[in-house]
């Protein structure tokens, strides 16, 4: 193999890693990608815990004690942050229903003027029936409030019934203490592995990551073959090196920057994760008790799935990383050979995005039904392999064999885009003048 | 070891519209400073490329230090200035160099050294300021073309190849050149340069080829160009220009066969057989007031018009020579 090869690579390697773009983006990303899967535990957390909530007046009409009820459960909703003793906790009158509307306007006209009631709840028959209840207040428009007092007035209604009906009290109290989670494990061939959502989440970024960076990078070593052709430095270079090793050490060097940028963001991600995380999460704890931070961590599958990544699943990914990136790489390369300007450019990617797009917009098809017929059509071409395949071994179990046999489809097509693209890229480098056809670059393939 | 640097044989090049190239064979001598010549588009450029194996002729061979040009490392030996010109514009000088002169096979650390040479050499590291440091396009034209220059020579090789290398540039970089040029020639390094310039060419050259339209007009010495192309020029001043009936006199058949007119300067090539001598009388009795007269070979300007003449010239070479 010819040493100058690793030359071009060389440069192209520590000329892309130096420039302040890559440093800009490779720092910004992760930190995006961390508030990303930090920002959903921390609204989680704001989204359950309400100052609030727990500081209503509850006007209670039905003469059964529902509203005693209702402030018991929020005294014993750790969500709600409800000291016992706290002057601004739920206060229970208990009323007529004649004179209710009077008190509700009273205390509606006090929740104007004073800032420690957020609003008050009235309760008549209609609630112990489960049919309705009124609210008035601040924080009406706050969904997730709304939600926890709904829940609560319902649970309670109920349990004021059934202890009526004469279910024993102790019953009562057990049952509206019990908090249902729902955990969600994903079973293949292979057994259960992991959760479900996690898989998900898996291929989503594999795939994310890989159509980025292509995309990101594919342009990159368009611009870069374009610059070369402009400031014809191509002349100087090509008297020196041959132009299929140009091509080849300017992938490989490219390449090296993608992957170089790749590890930067997970690694810098995985530990902003790893390390804001507790921070977060003690914040949380102290604000709201621990099954606040339970209910958090439940709320964000991202930094569980971030566990889920298995070496395997990383190898693979590399693996078409590589052949997908070569592919893209080359046929991005011979676009830019072919023009003189950054418009004509863009036309001559066309063709090249139109591939990435096409694929792009399957993934969505793929995601929600990976064992359809499409998902595994789309997993043995060349051009979208490296997008959807890594993501279908995400989502579902893939046969080894199935994986082996789409590698060696990549890898012949990606030779093919070698050989093409160096041809292309040889007579193109100095061909100046206007825009070539395709009949002219087929000519170039074919005389090259 | 081959006594020629560059051996030529039958090249030919076909591009779509026409033939660039056709039949060309050229020799090189070792250690000579050789003129490739040539109107606009008669395939100067075509050649130098097919040599460094940037493109490839359609039939015909290449030899360098009698090796097949495209064999492995041969190229290394060459260093080649482009007539287009041009660096990456956004990378630092001294990693434009470093990065050429790895591609020819230098390692880091000696290119290093040499790359520091140069550029105290080309006074491009000065106490205000080192050049070297800087990106290539903060740089002047001046100081681009220098450091593209030293991007020919770092590698130490012992075949240059200018394309076109006093285009642009002004007159004390041309003298640099020129020096350089000298310089090389006394280390032994074989010199090839092409342009159409032929004053430069006559001055500096040991050798000359001169194609046209892609074939071969003529090669060989410049000495033996000048001579074969007859010693029945006369090179005349006049401190008026052609006034008081001169024009009619170099426009007379009979003593004058065509001249190149520089306003006070005329380069004659006499009618053949007649006598210089009679021209000199016809002059003084038009009342020309002469400067000088002088019996002469024909400057390589003159045999170029000559033999390329009308077919080529007019339109390669308008406003040049």
């Amino acid at each position: 193999m010819d040493k100058k090869i690793f030359v071009v690579a060389k440069r192209e390697y520590l000329e892309r890693v130096r420039s302040r773009w890559f440093i800009a983006m490779t720092l910004l990303v992760p930190i995006l990608m961390a508030g990303a899967f930090l920002f959903p535990i921390w609204m989680a957390a704001r989204g359950s815990v309400s100052n609030q909530l727990g500081h209503i007046r509850i006007l209670d009409a039905t003469g059964a004690g529902l509203g005693e009820r209702i402030a018991k459960a929020m005294y014993a909703d750790s969500t709600l942050g409800i000291v016992a003793g706290d002057t601004v906790a739920p206060r229970v009158e208990v009323v007529s229903p004649a004179e209710l509307s009077a008190k509700e306007q009273a205390a509606i006209s006090e929740i104007q003027l004073r800032d420690h009631i957020a609003g008050v709840l009235s309760l008549t028959d209609s609630s112990i029936a489960g049919q309705s209840a009124r609210y008035a207040g601040r924080n009406a428009s706050n969904i997730s409030d709304m939600d926890k007092l709904r829940t609560i007035v319902r649970q309670s209604a109920m349990m004021v019934r059934l202890e009526h009906e004469g279910v024993r009290p102790a019953i009562v109290d057990d049952l509206a203490r019990s908090n249902m989670r729902l955990n969600a494990e994903r079973v293949t061939e292979k057994g259960k592995s992991g959760s479900g959502t996690a898989g998900l989440f898996v291929g989503i970024i594999v795939g994310v990551l890989l159509f980025m960076s292509i995309i990101f990078h594919g342009q990159n070593i368009l611009r870069g073959v374009l610059e070369e052709k402009a400031t014809r430095v191509a002349e100087v270079v090509l008297s020196s090196v041959k132009p299929e090793s140009l091509l080849a050490g300017k992938v490989l060097g490219v390449g090296a920057v993608g992957l170089t940028q790749q590890a930067a963001w997970l690694g810098i991600a995985t530990y902003l994760t790893n390390f804001m995380a507790p921070i977060v999460m003690k914040a949380i704890t102290a604000k709201g008790g621990a099954a606040a931070a339970a209910n958090a961590a439940a709320a964000s599958p991202i930094a569980g799935a971030l566990g889920g990544i298995s070496l395997g699943i990383i190898g693979i990914a590399l693996a078409y990383f590589l052949v997908g990136f070569v592919f893209y790489a080359c046929l991005y390369a011979a676009a830019g050979s072919m023009v003189n300007s950054e418009q004509e450019a863009q036309q001559a990617a066309t063709p090249v995005m139109f591939l990435l797009i096409s694929t792009w917009l399957m993934v969505n098809p793929v995601l929600v039904n990976p064992t359809s017929r499409l998902a595994v059509v789309l997993s043995w071409l060349p051009w979208s392999s490296p997008i959807i395949m890594p993501m279908r071994i995400g989502l579902t179990s893939v046969s080894p064999i199935e994986v082996i046999g789409s590698l060696i489809v990549a890898f012949l097509g990606c030779i093919g885009a070698v050989w093409l693209s160096a041809r292309i890229y040889r007579v193109g480098m100095l061909m100046y003048g206007k825009k070539p056809s395709f009949g002219e670059v087929a000519k170039w393939i074919r005389y090259a | 070891m081959s006594d020629l640097a560059i051996d030529i044989q039958h090249v030919v090049k076909r591009f779509e519209e026409h033939v660039a190239v056709r039949d060309l064979s050229l020799e090189v001598p070792r250690g000579s400073v050789y003129g490739l010549l040539g109107p606009n588009g008669a395939g100067k450029t075509t050649t130098i490329r097919m040599i460094l194996d940037v493109i490839a002729p359609d039939a015909g061979t290449i030899n360098i230090f009698g090796i097949p040009h495209d064999s492995a490392g041969v190229l290394d030996k060459v260093g080649y200035l482009p007539e287009e010109r041009g660096l990456y514009k956004k990378m630092q000088v001294r990693r434009v160099l470093l990065f050429l002169a790895e591609l020819k096979g230098i390692g880091m650390r000696e290119a290093s050294k040499r790359i520091d040479e140069w550029l105290e050499r080309f006074s491009l590291n000065t106490a205000e300021k080192n050049w070297g440091d800087a990106k290539v396009d903060e740089l002047s034209r001046g100081m681009q073309q220098k450091v593209q220059f030293i991007a020919t020579l770092l590698h130490d090789p012992d075949l240059v190849i200018l394309d076109e290398p006093f285009s642009g540039l002004d007159p004390i970089n041309a003298q640099a050149l020129k020096d350089a040029v000298v310089e090389l020639k006394r280390r032994g390094k074989t010199v090839i340069f092409s342009t159409h310039v032929m004053d430069n060419a006559e001055k500096m050259c040991d050798s000359v080829c001169i194609i046209a339209r892609g074939e071969k007009v003529l090669d060989g010495t410049v000495a033996s160009v000048r001579q074969q192309h007859g010693a029945q020029n006369v090179a005349v001043s006049l401190a008026d220009g052609a006034q008081n009936g001169v024009a009619a006199i170099l426009r007379d058949g009979a003593l004058v066969r065509q001249f190149d007119e520089n306003n006070r300067f005329f380069e004659i090539e006499m009618t053949k057989g007649a006598d210089p001598q009679m021209l000199l009388r016809r002059l003084i009795d038009a009342g020309a007031s002469i400067e000088r007269f002088e019996l002469v070979q024909p400057s390589l300007h003159q045999v170029f018009i000559q033999r390329v003449g009308a077919s080529g010239v007019e339109t390669g070479m308008s406003g040049h020579g």
